[in-house]
């Protein structure tokens, strides 16, 4: 194979190129370069139709949980004490034990990547055989109605909304491609497009050869520059730190996941696969947080500050350099890209917009955390003992 | 069916319905069909346009309103669309009835616009002066508002009669409804109304540089000009030119013709003519599968009209090149819609764009609006392309296919011919269907490249394309061949020219007319095949203004009609039954 250019080269040979989008074999795109742009997004994990990976059955829900609380038994209380507290434990989350059973996602098999290279004792099996998935986001969501697939009501928005809100718009572009099939070295670029994606006459279905430009002016911190090689047929990146965005009900918001690593089946209309990594646990959950109000919540049962000392009990990388928690937990996005076309920006302003990337967590939690020993939890004498074995952080 | 008077001198329905069936074959006869002189033309000295009366399109419509009341103006409104005929809806205007459905929507739509212009929020800039007092007649402030909208709405200067018959409307209806907008509204919608309005009545007078010939008036000059460029009634300015005589004066005349094909609303009228030319108007019903073709959505519909449209505007207009260049020109603009079928990248709105050296894409024909009309919505059609190219650009007329053709040759999915040439070599041995298919395949099938969609492929269900073929004898290899064969068919000017002529004079060209057309082209190829100067040549030769057919000047002047409110306007429908 030809050496691919450098990623900086790319919006030249871009330029160059423009027009020239379509394959002139299956296998080979025209220019060695190809781009796809974000269609369908959720956390990956595994959902069957008996819910095999959930033995202790599904969690209750933020509703069913405050009638745990606040029984129905003539007690007077201020809606200070009831509702926004518990709008204080989810805005203000913390790490304290809460006496609800949370059910976590179980193994043995969990679709994900490898993180890692070692297969640990939590580490799941992939639904294709590979062992060593590194995926506590399974644990953490899998059990939970509104994550679940195929139509979990979150997972439902916030993949909808991949599609139809403009912020949302991430694009993957592969330069130096020799071959869709097996290449051992292509150059990829992440960016967030400005586009609005093409849809089909029905308007829900993506369709392949739209156009994408690639947002400098507020999209600069979502660039990366990366290597990967295909085999195959299919894409492995090498690890980057990636900033993503996911507006949710023109709520716009940003995700961020350490050492991502994309692995992608391509094709020359759409590229089908998994976005890996370490996701930043309060960027996730001011995301949360933000989107999805007790309402939301209320849907399919899940409950914000459980979710939160879940994640913070499972997390399995980045340890914070004072406490030695960890502020990071593996896991996956289950992803669709549609091949679109793109327009390269100039070489000059593409760069300099690399100038004012910053390549960080955009959130690391409120300023002052809240002290675990506020959140305070007493339920009724009548309310069945249930274990605090939730407590704590690893 | 109500049907107004189409030429007024012909009172019996059979007899118009005649005349304008032998109009329209006419117009599609050998005697007309576009041919290029073999020696120089000469203008016959009596040559005439016939003089008509035309409906209004809503186009016409609306563009006129917009001039007199401004663009915000506007009003949703389905005016019942003309019958086309020889290749132009607008030649069908002079031959449409009106029924009443018709009418009442044409009602609607006064009542609607005249209740807008008098509304408290728009009669402070639209309404010139105000009442002494709200809740009565007011005859001098209606004059000062009545009396010059009445001047443009019909085109020429109102009568004293006419001008006090609108007052009195106004007066009448104010002091019955205590409020003198109401009344100036119910006075204005009558004048909308008015067959004055809607239709535009040529009238004629002696010519006194052609004794014994008659020419149209001058106010009837102006709204055919302005129609012809502009596809709206005459500006203040041209009306006044026609009331000076200037429109009769060589040197005015062409005074008149710098400032209107200087104007910014020659794009409008170009863009309406190409849009009745080229037939757009089958653009509004045209659906693709979506199982087949996914990108094709109504958006690019809407877009694909708009590329043809700009592509002209900038071609001949803009730029002012060669009219036959249009069909080689790579240049164009596109959309995100348009790209997506084009496999190229394109920001949001329109973006010039030019195909490269080594692609198919190439002038008019490999444009989505052409491609995607002629073909079927699962499937391309080399036939209707090729009877596409032949009736819109060269004049021609395919004749249809029998009732009880057999298509299953072509329409089997399952078949072992794959390539349209397969099967349409196989559809031919039917003598019967060969005919028409030898003058429309060996065309259409050099565009099979290009799928139902407008898509562009290499290849049919895995075989490789066979594009070449020939047109009127010329041999071509591949889609720009079939450009460049086109681009120099003299037909292709010559149709033009034809089409031209019809659409400002307002009817199809007769066998009368042969050497007009012959004149015409002639000067159209010595100016280089541009538009502007074919619109200029036209406006400016002896048979756009001079007219025949005398009667319809002395019966319409004699009987021109007083300025209508509805009511008189619904009466004078009913006189006409």
């Amino acid at each position: 194979m030809k050496h691919p250019p450098p990623p900086r080269l790319l919006p030249m040979l871009g330029l160059l190129l423009a027009g020239f989008a379509h394959a002139d074999s299956p296998d080979r795109p025209t220019g060695g370069s190809i781009a796809y742009v974000l269609t369908n997004m959720s956390w990956a994990m595994q959902s069957t139709p008996g819910a095999a990976e959930c033995p202790k059955g599904l969690n209750e829900g933020t509703r069913e949980q405050f009638k745990q609380l606040f029984p129905d038994n003539g007690t007077k209380r201020s809606f200070e004490s009831t509702q926004l507290r518990r709008e204080i434990d989810g805005f203000h989350p913390t790490i304290a034990a809460e006496p609800f059973v949370y059910r976590e996602g179980e193994g043995p098999v969990a679709p994900g990547l490898d993180l890692d290279g070692i297969a640990g004792p939590e580490d799941f099996r992939s639904p294709d055989g590979h062992g060593g998935i590194d995926n506590q986001m399974h644990r953490v969501l899998g059990c939970t109605a509104n994550y679940r697939g195929p139509d979990g009501p979150i997972r439902f928005f916030e993949d909808e909304m991949v599609l139809r809100e403009n912020y949302n718009r991430v694009v993957v572009q592969l330069g130096g491609v020799d071959s869709l099939k097996d290449d051992d070295a292509v150059e990829v670029r992440i960016f967030r497009g400005r586009d609005k994606v093409l849809v089909d006459a029905g308007g829900l279905k993506a369709v392949p050869g739209g156009t994408q430009r690639v947002d400098l002016r507020r999209g600069a911190n979502y660039i990366r520059e990366m290597h990967g090689r295909i085999s195959g047929g299919v894409l492995r990146t090498e690890p980057v730190d990636l900033l993503y965005p996911w507006d949710v009900f023109y709520f716009p918001s940003d995700q961020y996941m350490y050492k991502a690593r994309l692995e992608l089946t391509l094709a020359p209309t759409a590229a089908t696969g998994l976005i890996g990594g370490y996701v930043d646990i309060e960027t996730w959950y001011l995301h949360m947080i933000r989107n999805w109000s007790t309402h939301y919540q209320s849907y399919g049962n899940s409950s914000a500050p459980s979710i939160y000392k879940a994640m913070r009990r499972l997390a399995d990388a980045e340890p914070d350099s004072q406490t030695g928690r960890n502020r990071a937990i593996s896991g996956a996005l289950a992803t669709v890209f549609t091949q679109v076309n793109i327009i390269e920006p100039d070489p000059a302003e593409y760069a300099e917009a690399l100038t004012r990337r910053r390549i960080a967590a955009p959130y690391r939690g409120m300023p002052a955390e809240r002290d675990p020993a506020e959140e305070q939890f007493e339920l009724p004498a009548s309310t069945p003992a249930v274990a605090a074995a939730n407590g704590g952080s690893r | 069916m109500a049907r107004f008077r189409l030429l007024p001198r012909y009172r019996q329905p059979w007899l118009v319905f005649m005349l304008a069936l032998g109009a329209l074959l006419a117009g599609e006869s050998a005697a007309t069909a576009p041919s290029v002189p073999a020696v120089a033309a000469v203008l016959p000295e009596a040559a005439a346009s016939q003089a008509r009366m035309r409906l209004l399109s809503q186009e016409q419509f609306f563009n006129s309103l917009g001039y007199v009341f401004g663009p915000d103006i506007a009003i949703s409104s389905h005016f019942a669309p003309f019958r086309r005929t020889d290749g132009l809806l607008a030649s069908g205007a002079a031959a449409a009835g009106v029924t009443i459905g018709q009418m009442q929507e044409f009602q609607r739509t006064a009542g609607a616009i005249a209740t807008a212009v008098v509304s408290p929020a728009n009669r402070g800039f639209l309404v010139p002066c105000s009442p002494r007092h709200e809740d009565a007649a007011d005859a001098r402030c209606a004059a000062r508002f009545l009396v010059p909208v009445a001047r443009l709405l019909h085109r020429r200067a109102p009568t004293r009669e006419q001008q006090a018959a609108l007052v009195a409307t106004a007066g009448e209806a104010a002091d019955r409804l205590h409020d003198f907008h109401a009344g100036l509204g119910v006075a204005l919608e009558g004048l909308l109304l008015s067959p004055e309005t809607l239709f535009m009545i040529e009238r004629s007078e002696p010519d006194p540089s052609h004794p014994g010939l008659r020419r149209l008036d001058g106010y009837s000059l102006a709204s055919r000009l302005s129609f012809f460029l502009w596809n709206a009634s005459p500006d203040e300015e041209l009306l006044k030119s026609a009331e000076r005589g200037e429109l009769h004066d060589a040197k005015g005349l062409s005074r008149t013709l710098d400032r209107m094909l200087a104007s910014p609303r020659l794009e409008t009228g170009v863009r309406a003519f190409f849009d009745d030319l080229l037939r757009f108007d089958d653009l509004a019903v045209l659906a693709k599968d979506p199982a087949i073709y996914p990108a094709f959505s109504g958006e690019t519909v809407e877009d694909a009209r708009e590329q043809t449209l700009r592509t002209i505007v900038d071609h001949l207009l803009v730029r002012q090149r060669d009219y036959r260049d249009l069909f080689t020109t790579r240049d164009t603009f596109i959309s995100p819609a348009l790209a997506v079928l084009y496999g190229v990248p394109a920001p949001p709105g329109w973006t010039p764009y030019t195909s490269p050296p080594d692609s198919q894409r190439v002038g008019l024909l490999t444009q989505i609006s052409f491609l995607a009309v002629h073909a079927h919505p699962g499937r391309s059609s080399a036939t209707l392309r090729g009877k596409g190219l032949r009736e819109k650009l060269l004049c021609q007329q395919v004749p249809r296919a029998p009732p009880n053709v057999d298509f299953s040759i072509v329409e089997n999915p399952d078949s072992t011919l794959r390539t349209a040439r397969e099967k349409l070599s196989a559809h031919r041995s039917n003598p019967i269907c060969a005919g028409c298919h030898k003058i429309t395949d060996p065309i259409g099938l050099a565009l099979e490249h290009f799928d139902g969609a407008g898509q562009y492929r290499e290849t049919e269900k895995g075989a490789p394309i066979d594009a070449s073929g020939t047109l009127d004898g010329k041999a071509f290899e591949d889609v720009p061949g079939l450009a460049s064969v086109l681009r120099d068919n003299p037909l292709l000017p010559a149709c033009l020219v034809k089409r031209v002529y019809s659409y400002g004079t307002g009817g199809p060209a007769t066998p009368a007319d042969k050497p007009v057309l012959a004149w015409l082209g002639e000067h159209f190829a010595e100016d280089g095949y541009r538009l502007p100067d074919l619109l200029r040549t036209i406006a400016t030769s002896q048979p756009f203004s001079m007219v025949t057919d005398p009667a319809v000047a002395t019966a319409a002047g004699s009987a021109a009609p007083a300025v209508a409110t509805s009511a008189a306007a619904g009466a004078a429908a009913g006189a006409r039954r």
